[in-house]
């Protein structure tokens, strides 16, 4: 079981003789102390979450975001080593960019996450590098209406393009999560950092494969989970970066963007409250709950 | 298969004829773009009191045939720049890409769009002349409309050298030779064009449309025209030029009736 | 290829191949210069230089604006030129004007930058110079000239070829109208053909000695040169540009000139 004096976990892509990697869960370990991150596939959207723990009051709120955007229409949020994730974010634009350059037209999430995963995992293969230190939640919508081609200058033929089938759905919500392995899966919910195992079992609890949940619910459930897996850490102060991708007739017309301030604040007012009124329960202790609630805002 | 390797894979005269070999590679000079291929006619603009407004028609010719009837050479960028193309629509299409990628990377930082259509020319009179210097011009001339950094209007026009230059009406092609005198009568100095309002502006441009309509054999009377504004940017795609009236070509030999 | 008589049917085939020499070496046919006209001019005194040029740019017949400056600021703090001590004129092709009177004043900043003082024009007129002549064989198609103050105060002018031959003068109009003006300059500004009167006869006539003019009969000199320059040339008009440094900074004065 143990490692230590092996040598195996010395060097990058070197087996142990138990079929491990050890750099490669050395780097996990490296995510699970970052701060939580969540993404939700709702039926109309997909939200994107992540615990930003305050490292020093010196820091100027706001800045410093952890969630990115890709292209238009996808966006990242990354637990772990920052500085990774940021290399991260730059390759995805890089082949979101590229993917333009040769289709003429928005990569789907799906082809980015893929390709995402070849580039994480091809630091698992050389001594020269190290793994990712970091496990990334890739969030985006396909767009469900026929796209123009990028730079096109007439409205094409009337009838049509060909070898269509005719109302077949296109496009949708994606979400993959991306780990240090390269490995990637898609997912209904995905959770990785620090709290990952409460967030995992709050996001079981939402009924998630049935396709039932809309996007503002999502926000509101988002904001409630990272709260609920902040439990742990409540000494650290946080910020809570939720980003979003609606529809094309959502709210955010299919791209990528923060959520609006005015709902974000909605949304931990009542993650507050729904973590009041848990412990509420637990502790059986009545009545100024709420007092002390509106006397921290 | 004969004796000759080099004759391997030539085609040969018995069933092709002799090849004509000016379609094969000659020693002259390296050639990118010598002319331009499916084009666009006139970009009309001209400036008014708290906007821009500008004008294309919806043709792409290939030489004198009419080729496609409905391109859109009037390109948005951002919610209050619009660029207008003449000359090239492959060139065309492959400088909407490059503002297609710029406007993906300005949007990665959370203030969103910072270029103006200042900038915006700028940009672009820089990527013409670069190319131009490369000899491998981009085959356009471009006219740009938006607000300067001050939101004042802001029109002006870059060709495929990178030449540049401003003033509150412009026109490429045969408009420079058609439109501009139009508008330059209407609205001949400064202050007619700051109390120019906005209808009077799409008005001008419309007659000018007409005009090019009548005497450009390269034009069409399908039009689309946008209007820059504090409000944002209104195009419209699908214009018809309306109220013709050809009595005119009746007196002109060759044009109406008169053929002989 | 020679068909060989008697040879089997297959082994007689023609093929074709490319001729090297046949086809005609083709020349490019893109241009990438174009002449937008217009005139300027410098004169410098004993304690200043001014450089004036037209603000009309043209494109063959048609003219593209009535504004556009072809005398600019070098090495200014900010894009309005503010804190400048250099002036440049160009004119002939516009897009590598716009383009040279950008790399001077990117090479005087970050002269001072560097060095942390300002450069002199001295070192200002060979740098350009330089400049010009790294574009030996795809020359900046402009005719370039240089003005500030010398190391002794005293106005300096500094005049170009496109490919970076110069010399200081006293006075020198370049552009369209140049062949125009000069020849009034050498006259009023270097009393070309002038003699004191009574001085001799013949060849014994003393030439009147030329000084450095005061200001006020400069600009004087200028304006007239200008308007006269108008009158004669088509590419000229539209407005006068004049800026005039002193010890005390660099002054700029707009005059209307006619539109026709």
């Amino acid at each position: 079981m143990t490692s230590i004096g092996t040598g195996y976990d010395l060097s990058n892509s070197v087996f142990s003789p138990d079929g491990r990697n050890f750099q490669v869960e050395y780097a996990v370990k490296a995510v699970e102390n970052g701060g939580t991150a969540i993404g939700i596939r709702c039926k109309d959207g997909v939200v994107l979450a992540v615990e930003k723990i305050i490292t020093s009051k010196l820091l100027k709120p706001g800045a410093n975001k952890r969630t990115a955007t890709v292209d238009r229409h996808i966006g990242i949020v990354s637990a772990g080593l920052v500085p990774d994730g940021r290399h991260f974010v730059s390759r995805a634009r890089d082949e979101a960019s590229s993917w333009r350059s040769v289709y003429k037209g928005p990569i789907p999430v799906s082809a980015l996450s893929n390709r995402l995963g070849s580039y994480v995992q091809a630091y698992t293969l050389y001594s020269s590098v190290r793994p990712f230190g970091v496990t990334a939640i890739v969030g985006g919508w396909d767009s469900e209406a026929e796209l123009a081609v990028d730079g096109q200058v007439g409205s094409g033929p009337e009838s049509g393009s060909g070898g269509k089938i005719q109302g077949a759905k296109t496009g949708g919500p994606g979400l993959y999560m991306i780990e240090p392995s390269g490995l990637y899966w898609g997912y209904y919910g995905a959770a990785t950092g620090k709290g990952r195992q409460a967030a995992k079992a709050e996001l079981e609890k939402l009924d998630l494969n049935s396709g039932n949940l809309s996007l503002l619910e999502g926000v509101k459930e988002a904001a409630r989970i990272i709260y609920v897996a902040h439990e742990d850490s409540k000494d650290k102060d946080f910020e809570l970066e939720m980003t979003w991708i609606s529809s094309l007739d959502g709210p955010t017309k299919g791209r990528h963007e923060e959520v609006p301030k005015g709902l974000l604040e909605e949304a931990e007012r009542a993650a507050k409250r729904a973590l009041e009124g848990e412990d509420e329960e637990e502790d059986a202790t009545k009545g100024d709950a709420n007092d002390s609630e509106r006397m921290e805002e | 298969m004969n004796h000759f390797p080099e004759a391997w894979g030539r085609p040969r005269d018995d069933i092709y004829g002799p090849y004509n070999p000016s379609y094969l590679q000659t020693t002259g000079p390296k050639t990118h773009t010598q002319s331009p291929a499916v084009t666009g006619t006139s970009v009309v603009a001209v400036k008014f009191n708290g906007g821009v407004a500008i004008a294309a028609d919806n043709l792409a010719s290939y030489g004198s045939l009419a080729r496609f009837t409905d391109v859109k050479r009037l390109r948005k960028f951002g919610e209050s720049a619009v660029i207008g193309f003449s000359g090239d629509v492959s060139d065309m299409q492959h400088i909407d890409r490059l503002l297609e990628s710029i406007d993906i990377r300005e949007n990665y930082s959370t203030h969103g769009n910072t270029m103006n259509a200042k900038n915006l020319h700028t940009y672009l009179s820089k990527v013409l002349y670069k190319r131009r210097s490369e000899f491998n011009p981009l085959w356009n001339h471009i006219l740009v409309a938006g607000f300067d950094e001050n939101k004042k209007p802001f029109l002006s026009s870059a060709d495929l050298l990178g030449t540049t230059f401003s003033a509150p009406h412009l026109a490429t092609g045969f408009g420079a030779h058609l439109a501009v005198p139009i508008l330059r009568r209407l609205f001949p100095d400064e202050e007619s064009i700051e109390t120019a309002s906005k209808e009077q502006a799409v008005a001008a441009l419309r007659e000018c449309l007409k005009v090019l309509w009548y005497r450009d054999a390269r034009s069409l009377d399908k039009y689309s025209i946008a209007v820059i504004s504090e409000a944002g940017i209104e195009i419209e795609e699908d214009q018809q030029i309306e109220a013709q009236s050809w009595a005119f070509a009746e007196a002109i030999k060759g044009y109406g009736a008169q053929v002989n | 290829m020679t068909i060989l008589t008697g040879q089997p049917p297959s082994e007689a085939i023609g093929y074709s191949f490319a001729k090297a020499t046949s086809a005609p070496v083709r020349e490019h046919s893109f241009y990438p210069y174009t002449d937008n006209g217009g005139s300027t001019l410098g004169i410098s005194g004993s304690d200043f230089a001014i450089l004036a040029g037209d603000t009309r740019s043209v494109a063959g017949y048609n003219i593209n604006s009535r504004y556009v400056p072809k005398v600019f600021k070098i090495g200014g703090d900010d894009e309005t030129g503010e804190g400048a001590h250099i002036l440049l004129s160009v004119v002939g092709f516009a897009a590598d004007g716009q383009a040279l009177k950008e790399r001077l004043d990117a090479v005087v900043k970050m002269y001072k930058y560097q060095h942390g003082k300002s450069m002199s024009v001295r070192a200002c007129a060979q740098r350009l110079s330089t400049i010009l002549y790294q574009k030996r064989f795809f020359p900046y198609y402009v005719h370039a000239i240089l003005a500030g103050l010398d190391e002794d105060g005293k106005g300096a002018l500094y005049t170009y070829d496109p490919v970076g031959s110069y010399e200081r003068e006293q006075c020198r109009a370049a552009g369209s109208a140049a062949s125009l003006m000069m020849p009034f300059l050498d006259n009023q500004v270097n009393f070309k053909n002038q003699y004191i009167p009574g001085s001799g006869e013949g060849h014994a006539l003393e030439p009147k000695k030329a000084e450095p003019l005061p200001r006020k009969t400069v600009e004087q000199l200028v304006r007239d040169a200008f308007t006269s320059a108008v009158e004669r040339h088509i590419e000229v008009g539209d407005g006068l540009q004049m800026m005039v440094v002193t010890k005390s900074g660099i002054e700029e004065v707009y005059y209307g000139l006619k539109q026709d």
